[in-house]
């Protein structure tokens, strides 16, 4: 028998999350009224440059996209534009978080995307030091290995569902608390 | 053709009717047309990046623009698909709302520019235009596109 509430292990999350929510800048945030609709508009923004970067390469990766082009080359050109990109994205995410912490940290769909965005990063990590060791033997051929597509499908499949999670956030509230 | 009455009329057909009265069908919408966005980012980003010197550099600009082609097409009908059944169920708030005209009115622009002038240039054999005109057209390019995004997002603020 389990007598701990399940609420009482977000308990520390949630006090960090009041406690966010009554520093100034989160309130002069949150009462903004045309500050938060543009951080949402560069959020966006950001996201079109950074999915636009790091799908076209999982399309290489997969051996369906820009095959006239080798596979080093599109991620050495591609990686400084996604990195300023996530930067972007990271910085406008933070914010409104910061403006909205509560919102947040109760959403269930906010940590699946999370969730989405950190199996995404070991993802891309694992794809770096297995499979991108071996990308001399690849590089310009018409079919990468199955590490790459794997990775290639991973990455679309996460970063998807990164982008799905962050449009229906704000529908978690008429879908689960009713 | 662009009267209140069309709008409303579409806003009341049984289909546009159902996607409104639905918890999650206009969410679902909504999410997919977000995600072929992202795609339609990517594959005029390669050409934009590769007009401006950036991006695929050591590749001919026709032979990215020829790559990108596939994905361009299909991310855009995937955007028509998505953003059709939004507009039906809100026919009526998007005739008061400014920004879904500016929308379209720079959807329009960028579609005519992308397949008219970019196009041009991005298929021109190597040389034909100078540096300067592929970095205009780029920049005009991202300009647009960005404009049609950025109004995108601001209908469903200010509506």
């Amino acid at each position: 028998m389990i007598d701990i509430a399940l609420g009482d292990y977000f308990a520390p999350l949630l006090n960090l999350a009041n406690y966010v929510a009554e520093l100034p800048t989160s309130v002069q945030l949150r009462e903004s009224q045309y500050v938060m609709p543009w951080v949402f508009v560069l959020h966006v923004i950001s996201m079109c440059m950074f999915a636009g970067t790091i799908l076209m390469m999982d399309l290489r990766l997969l051996g369906v996209g820009y095959m006239q082009t080798p596979f080093s080359q599109v991620q050495r050109r591609l990686f400084p534009w996604q990195m300023v990109a996530m930067f972007i994205s990271s910085a406008t995410g933070l914010a409104l978080v910061w403006g909205n912490p509560l919102n947040y940290v109760t959403n269930i769909i906010f940590w699946l995307k999370m969730f989405a965005m950190v199996l995404a990063a070991v993802n891309a990590l694992a794809f770096h030091f297995i499979t991108e060791y071996t990308v001399v033997d690849w590089d310009a051929g018409r079919t990468p290995p199955s590490g790459a597509k794997i990775a290639g499908w991973l990455s679309i499949i996460l970063w998807v569902n990164v982008v799905l999670a962050g449009r229906l956030m704000p529908y978690a509230l008429t879908w689960f608390r009713s | 053709m662009f009267e209140y009455d069309t709008y409303a009329t579409i806003a009341g057909w049984a289909v546009s009717r159902t996607i409104n009265e639905s918890s999650w069908i206009f969410p679902l919408v909504q999410a997919f047309h977000l995600v072929a966005l992202g795609f339609l980012a990517g594959a005029l980003l390669m050409v934009d990046l590769r007009l401006l010197g950036k991006g695929f550099s050591q590749q001919p600009i026709a032979r990215v623009a020829r790559d990108a082609r596939p994905w361009l097409l299909g991310s855009l009908v995937a955007m028509v698909l998505t953003g059709i059944p939004q507009f039906m169920s809100l026919a009526t708030k998007e005739y008061e709302s400014p920004y879904f005209r500016w929308k379209m009115g720079f959807l329009l622009t960028a579609l005519i520019f992308t397949f008219t002038v970019r196009r041009l240039v991005a298929y021109a054999p190597e040389g034909r235009f100078g540096g300067a005109v592929s970095k205009v057209v780029a920049l005009v390019s991202i300009g647009l596109w960005t404009s049609v995004a950025i109004n995108g997002r601001l209908i469903g603020f200010f509506s």
